[in-house]
């Protein structure tokens, strides 16, 4: 390839932080959504799920913190792997007019709502104080670790999807349906205790399951997963997103024709 | 695909760009380079798309953008590439930059490039001038440090320090433009790809790039020019290529590949012009025997009523005869051996044939031609009265005037306007404004102006 980069990390950070700076543009509240979307969110479905199954009684006390937890995962992956898919033709300039790393726009994509997550985080400890709730520090690594392996998985989606997203713009829709039935599946408005038990294994088959269940379990309530099931999980997503940057390099090629 | 630099250590130097340019080594080398696209008939942008074609045969076209190209550009060289639109230029320079991949043969790039496709490449409207001067340049590989030593000069080279905190989208094309040249200069690559650069901006800020350009060439960088403006290529670049449908017309010294450009477009110019007149006979002919047909076709009523209709049509023309005494019908362009041509060069004899008709019988009419540029300047005009003449009695009917010129216009492209005058040049029987274009090519030297006097240099020491 032409050589028009040494320097990849800072053209990765660069349109990270364009898009972040561009994300709330023209709107007056600015950056308070980064915090106020979740936030109200969460409200309605604290207000609508605690009232109504009242779950606070069916062994999960912290109800509300477990959902906001969930929900900032969840909401995490669900914003990186949609600006991950649209990156390529969002960013069309820089895939049709400039040679760039096509990696580096996919990857940059989705830092920017790596930012917002770490907003986020803060005001989840916030809720922690409020809830007078103290993770042990082993539950705070292992959320940490857990938010990680999910950004690495969502940004193995966008590797995926990305270079087909621009021929079949479909996907962005059917990747927005899905995401709804991953949340539904995944233990996030409701604890996983009121699911048999017999049914758990298959639904922890489902990374993001595995990931907002036992991110929240360690966090909260000092429940682990065994280290097997957790090593296996972790070389699952990690080679998903090996192959998935193989896939891309394989059809990035074409992207700048086809958009 | 053969895509690999061709000196790997610049790759792993941080600062490639300061390092001296191996000597001998081509900045570019492409070779046998192909590119073909394929169309889907209906693009299919949507899965259902895709799954309907599945059971139908996919039908597509196979289009070649660049066929069997193959180019050295030196280090240091200042390269034009000229072509018509369409004969695979930017094609050929979206390659260079990496940004399309070539469907076969061998692209070597010696060195970092620094490509200028299009207006601001990764500009964002709503961000600053600032803020898009550092987006630019990273996409154009500098890192934060280098952008805030050269933040200044690239401000000052834009000339838009003023406006420098407001959004790009307020800017004026012309402003925008040379902000992101301003940039790719900066980025301070060994290739330098430009395409249509130039088109956009005002003359000051254009001089001013081409002396940058020429900067960078005493430097020893390279510049790889884009355009279809064949007075900048031959002035500026060492060498050029002439790109035709996507394969290699001519490499050349920037001054016979320029004029062998112009001479190109000419004879398409000529090519399209006999086809249109063929085709306008065809039609006519063609017209004549339906028309014919049509009458045969009509019955009771109908019948009546074409014959009406023809009946009326044919007094309207006699009415409009006798109103009218005489009539310019055409023009043409003969050269001395009396062979119809539309492309001359400097120093033949054009013979311009005007014909004319005549309803009534004139005495002593004035003829004349206006020969003007396209942009409406009279360049020269002349007719029978200034040169003296008593043109006689015209009979009714046909009659040709044949104004026999020395051609000395320069390489262009020129209108006729004839005309037809009664004796007191004040009452004008015909006038026809710009009724045939007239291409003139001197393929011997180069001059500007619309003027091509004979001349001679001579120094005296």
């Amino acid at each position: 390839m032409p050589q028009t980069h040494e320097n990849h990390r800072e053209l990765v950070m660069r349109i990270a932080k364009t898009d972040f700076k561009l994300r709330y543009h023209g709107s007056v509240l600015g950056y308070v959504w980064v915090v106020l979307k979740p936030l109200l969110m969460f409200t309605i479905l604290n207000f609508v799920f605690s009232s109504i199954f009242n779950f606070r009684n069916s062994g999960t006390p912290y109800y509300p913190l477990e959902l906001l937890t969930a929900l900032l995962l969840f909401q995490f992956f669900s914003e990186a792997t949609m600006t991950g898919l649209t990156s390529l033709v969002s960013k069309a300039q820089l895939v049709t007019k400039i040679y760039v790393p096509r990696w580096t726009i996919v990857l940059g994509s989705t830092m920017n709502t790596l930012f917002s997550y770490g907003i986020n985080l803060i005001v989840l400890a916030f809720f922690f104080v409020l809830y007078h709730k103290a993770p042990t520090l082993s539950g705070v690594v292992m959320f940490l670790v857990y938010s990680a392996l999910l950004y690495i998985l969502a940004v193995a989606f966008s590797f995926l999807a990305a270079p087909f997203y621009v021929r079949f713009r479909d996907i962005a829709t059917i990747w927005e349906v899905a995401l709804s039935v991953i949340m539904y599946a995944s233990p996030i408005i409701y604890p996983l205790s009121i699911i048999p038990m017999k049914y758990w294994q298959l639904i922890l088959l489902n990374p993001v399951a595995f990931i907002v269940n036992y991110g929240k379990q360690g966090l909260i309530n000092g429940n682990f997963t065994t280290v097997g099931h957790f090593v296996a999980m972790a070389a699952g997503i990690g080679l998903s997103c090996i192959i998935a940057y193989l896939v891309f390099r394989k059809y990035e090629k074409t992207v700048a024709e086809m958009i | 695909m053969l895509y690999r630099m061709s000196n790997p250590e610049q790759k792993s130097m941080k600062d490639a760009h300061i390092a001296p340019a191996p000597a001998r080594t081509p900045a570019i080398s492409v070779k046998s380079l192909s590119k073909q696209f394929v169309i889907p008939h209906e693009k299919t942008n949507s899965l259902k798309g895709a799954f309907v074609n599945i059971f139908r045969k996919n039908t597509y076209e196979r289009f070649y953008a660049l066929k069997d190209v193959s180019f050295e550009v030196k280090k240091g060289e200042f390269f034009g590439i000229l072509g018509r639109n369409g004969s695979g230029k930017s094609t050929l320079l979206k390659i260079l930059a990496g940004v399309y991949t070539p469907s076969s043969g061998a692209v070597k790039i010696g060195g970092l490039v620094s490509p200028f496709l299009e207006l601001g490449i990764g500009f964002n409207p709503e961000l600053s001038g600032r803020d898009n001067i550092y987006l630019n340049a990273t996409v154009l590989g500098l890192c934060e440090k280098e952008i805030d030593a050269k933040f200044d000069s690239i401000v000052a080279f834009s000339e838009l320090a003023r406006f420098i905190d407001q959004k790009i989208k307020n800017y004026s094309s012309g402003m925008q433009v040379r902000l992101a040249f301003s940039v790719a200069i900066h980025a301070n690559r060994e290739i330098l790809l430009m395409d249509e650069v130039l088109a956009v901006g005002d003359s000051n800020f254009q001089s001013k790039c081409l002396r940058e350009f020429a900067r960078y060439k005493e430097m020893g960088k390279t510049v790889i020019l884009v355009t279809h403006d064949i007075a900048t290529v031959q002035r500026y670049c060492d060498r050029a290529m002439l790109l035709r449908a996507g394969e290699v017309a001519m490499i050349g010294t920037a001054e016979e590949v320029g004029n062998e450009y112009i001479y190109q477009n000419m004879s398409d110019e000529e090519k399209r012009i006999v086809k249109e007149q063929e085709a306008a006979k065809v039609k006519a002919s063609r017209d004549a025997v339906n028309a014919r047909k049509d009458a045969d076709n009509l019955k009771g009523q109908a019948l009546e009523d074409e014959r009406t209709r023809q009946a009326v049509e044919q007094k309207r023309q006699e009415e409009e005869r006798k109103n009218k005494v005489a009539e310019i019908t055409g023009v043409e362009f003969l050269d001395r051996d009396g062979k119809v041509k539309n492309v001359f060069e400097t120093g033949e004899v054009i013979n311009i044939v005007v014909t004319n008709k005549f309803y009534k019988e004139v005495k002593d009419p004035i003829f004349g031609v206006i020969i003007k540029s396209l942009n409406g300047v009279q360049l020269f005009v002349t007719n029978t009265e200034f040169k003296k003449m008593v043109t006689g009695t015209m009979p009714v009917g046909g009659t040709e005037v044949v104004f026999e010129i020395k051609n000395r216009l320069a390489t262009g492209t020129y209108s006729i306007t004839p005309a037809i005058a009664d004796v007191t040049a004040k009452i004008f029987f015909d006038w026809k404004d710009n009724l045939k274009q007239l291409n003139i090519i001197n393929r011997d030297y180069n001059s500007f102006g619309t003027s091509d006097f004979e001349h001679k240099i001579i120094i005296k020491k």
